[in-house]
């Protein structure tokens, strides 16, 4: 539906389309604009976050690219975000499943059934697993200790360190291994948190993908004797790419955005020895810890063009074909 | 209707991934439940099966400790989606339905901030509300929350608007409806599907948000549920059953939320994603 043209000479007769508008502009505006602005003003200050700035050019920037945290917040970023591609695989593979389930009503009730769980706030979801971990009365080390597993592991442990393949004793038998306070574990904790990943609104966003698959296609690829990975391959998965490549864009910007899991998790300073220190979190740390706000800004900034980098090569590499 | 035919050995591995990730995504809910009843020493010696005697008065105790954030946040949530609704609707008719002059500078400026990490301005934005003397009110985060939901409303919102019939808005207009009118009279009802799931969408997000009440809010008695448990956590430690009991409250309003929304909210997601 074309959209109807205004001309400025008629701008009087419609004015109240401008006085629709405004809310919303001057809302975005002031808290969204506003607060932006100020953030690349202050970048180039030196700022206690309060009324002292003083002017200190490009010295914040420059800091940065030589501050080594910030160097390796930005590598914990690549791990997570590969991990984060792994991630994914439980959401398409269920969702896919449930869209193979032949009987509707069935196929109704598992949907519904994976979508209830969203009732839980994402805090509380945060802290059962915070709570999973708890290395004395945990339930992850309890499972562990009673199958047994833990002394596995422990052995395992040991026998790498004699083969000098690893250096350090993580696992030691008749110790509780504190999955979030041992710098060796923490990131490998934090990777592994809200196992087994499935994201609700990504199984909803896929099944609706999925939905738009004719049966006549199902039915030619079982005359040519397409088996079912050849299907998922061949029909399924190139009817969701585009939601994929959507899920991806928003993965990237969540994993450098997101620092309210560590922040809960592993507190400001990242964990034990910043082993999860990412650089949303060393923003904070530095506004919120240090009171360096000046540096605080000039991190953000940069956290900005790389996001604002990825979505454009996100957008050239990962063209999908209709 | 049959998509792929199989065998029962197929079936049966279909079902039997699901029920296993079912298992798995249910086991918080579990283990919440059976720990809320037990006091520490049956939670030591018996952390996953049900003990006897339950404890009730574990719930009355969480209760009366997360009762005022529950109030707060479902203050704030429902006054943010109120606000960000009435906002967007308006400015997404005339996005949606005009060219006027300026205005694909103001939608451009509007939909670069999609990319615009939250991150950058978080400090500024503190200093600002501060300011404005919106620091430890619910209501002034309320406003911020809408002002952050604004984008993302308008550019679905728009879409559907641009879809929607130019005759409905011919008639009215030739029935002298203005432009606010035809807002409240032909948008609204028509686009009433998607409005509802961007408002559930919305009060979801309002509910979980932690970060920017983390910073803003002071008071004890004004926190909203995220910061209020997160307080929690910290501070009594020692008795597990009340602290399950509290996380398991604290679903309750989203269970009734869900409970009367959810077709709308599949169906709201649904579309959205075969426009977006």
């Amino acid at each position: 539906m074309p959209r109807e043209r205004i001309r400025f000479a008629q701008v009087r007769r419609h004015w109240s389309l401008y006085a629709l508008m405004v809310p919303t502009l001057v809302l975005v505006a002031m808290f969204m604009y506003l607060p932006a602005i100020s953030g690349v003003y202050h970048s180039f200050y030196r700022w206690d976050g309060d009324e002292l700035a003083t002017y200190v050019g490009m010295r914040n920037y420059r800091q940065a690219f030589g501050d080594p945290e910030l160097g390796w917040a930005f590598v914990r970023v690549g791990i997570l975000f590969g991990a984060s591609l792994f991630k994914m695989v439980p959401s398409i593979v269920t969702a896919v499943v449930i869209h193979r389930i032949t009987r509707d009503r069935l196929r109704y009730f598992y949907r519904l059934l994976f979508v209830v769980p969203m009732v839980i706030p994402w805090m509380v979801g945060l802290l059962i697993w915070k709570f999973f971990y708890n290395p004395v009365v945990g339930l992850l080390n309890r499972f562990l200790s009673t199958t047994g597993i833990l002394d596995i592991l422990a052995a395992m442990n040991t026998w790498a360190v004699k083969a000098n393949v690893v250096e350090s004793v993580i696992f030691q038998v008749g110790r509780n291994p504190a999955w979030l306070g041992d710098s060796d574990l923490a990131l490998a904790a934090y990777i592994f948190w809200g196992f087994p990943w499935i994201g609700v609104i990504g199984v909803l966003i896929y099944l609706s993908g999925l939905e738009k698959i004719p049966h006549s296609v199902y039915e030619c690829a079982d005359l040519d004797g397409v088996g079912w990975f050849g299907k998922f391959l061949y029909i399924e998965l190139p009817l969701i790419a585009t939601q994929v490549r959507i899920n991806l864009v928003l993965l990237i910007i969540g994993v450098l955005k997101g620092y309210g899991l560590v922040l809960v998790l592993l507190g400001e300073t990242g964990g034990p020895g910043g082993a999860v220190m990412v650089p949303g979190l060393y923003m904070y740390y530095n506004a919120f810890v240090k009171r360096e706000a000046g540096y605080a800004c000039a991190i953000g900034i940069l956290v900005f063009f790389v996001i604002l980098a990825l979505t454009y090569v996100n957008n050239k590499l990962v063209r999908v074909e209709r | 209707m049959s998509r792929v035919s199989e065998g029962p050995i197929a079936r049966l591995l279909k079902h039997g991934y699901l029920w296993l990730m079912l298992a798995l995504v249910y086991l918080p809910f579990y283990v919440m439940l059976i720990i809320s009843f037990k006091d520490n020493k049956q939670f030591y010696n018996h952390p996953w099966v049900p003990t006897f005697p339950l404890h009730w008065e574990n719930w009355a105790e969480a209760w009366d400790t997360v009762g005022v954030f529950i109030a707060n946040s479902v203050f704030l949530a429902v006054t943010a989606t109120l606000v960000t609704l009435l906002v967007a609707v308006p400015a997404a008719y005339v996005f949606g339905r005009y060219r006027v002059p300026f205005g694909g500078i103001f939608w451009a400026g509007l939909i670069i901030l999609m990319l615009m990490p939250g991150v950058a301005n978080l400090i500024p934005l503190f200093n600002l509300m501060r300011r404005l003397s919106l620091l430890n009110s619910l209501m002034g985060l309320a406003v911020v929350t809408a002002a952050g939901g604004q984008v993302f409303c308008l550019f679905v919102l728009r879409n559907f608007v641009e879809d929607m019939p130019k005759e409905f808005f011919e008639c009215a207009r030739i029935d002298g409806a203005s432009h606010l009118q035809q807002v409240i009279h032909v948008v609204i009802p028509q686009c009433g599907g998607i409005i509802s799931a961007l408002a559930i969408m919305n009060f979801v997000g309002a509910w979980n948000s932690f970060i920017l009440p983390l910073i803003v809010i002071r008071d004890p008695e004004k926190l909203p549920l995220a910061v209020g448990l997160f307080r929690l956590q910290g501070a009594y430690v020692k008795q597990w059953g009340p602290l399950m009991a509290a996380y398991f409250i604290s679903a309750i309003p989203l269970v009734i939320l869900f409970a009367f929304t959810m077709r709308l909210f599949i169906r709201g997601i649904s579309e959205g994603a075969i426009k977006g």
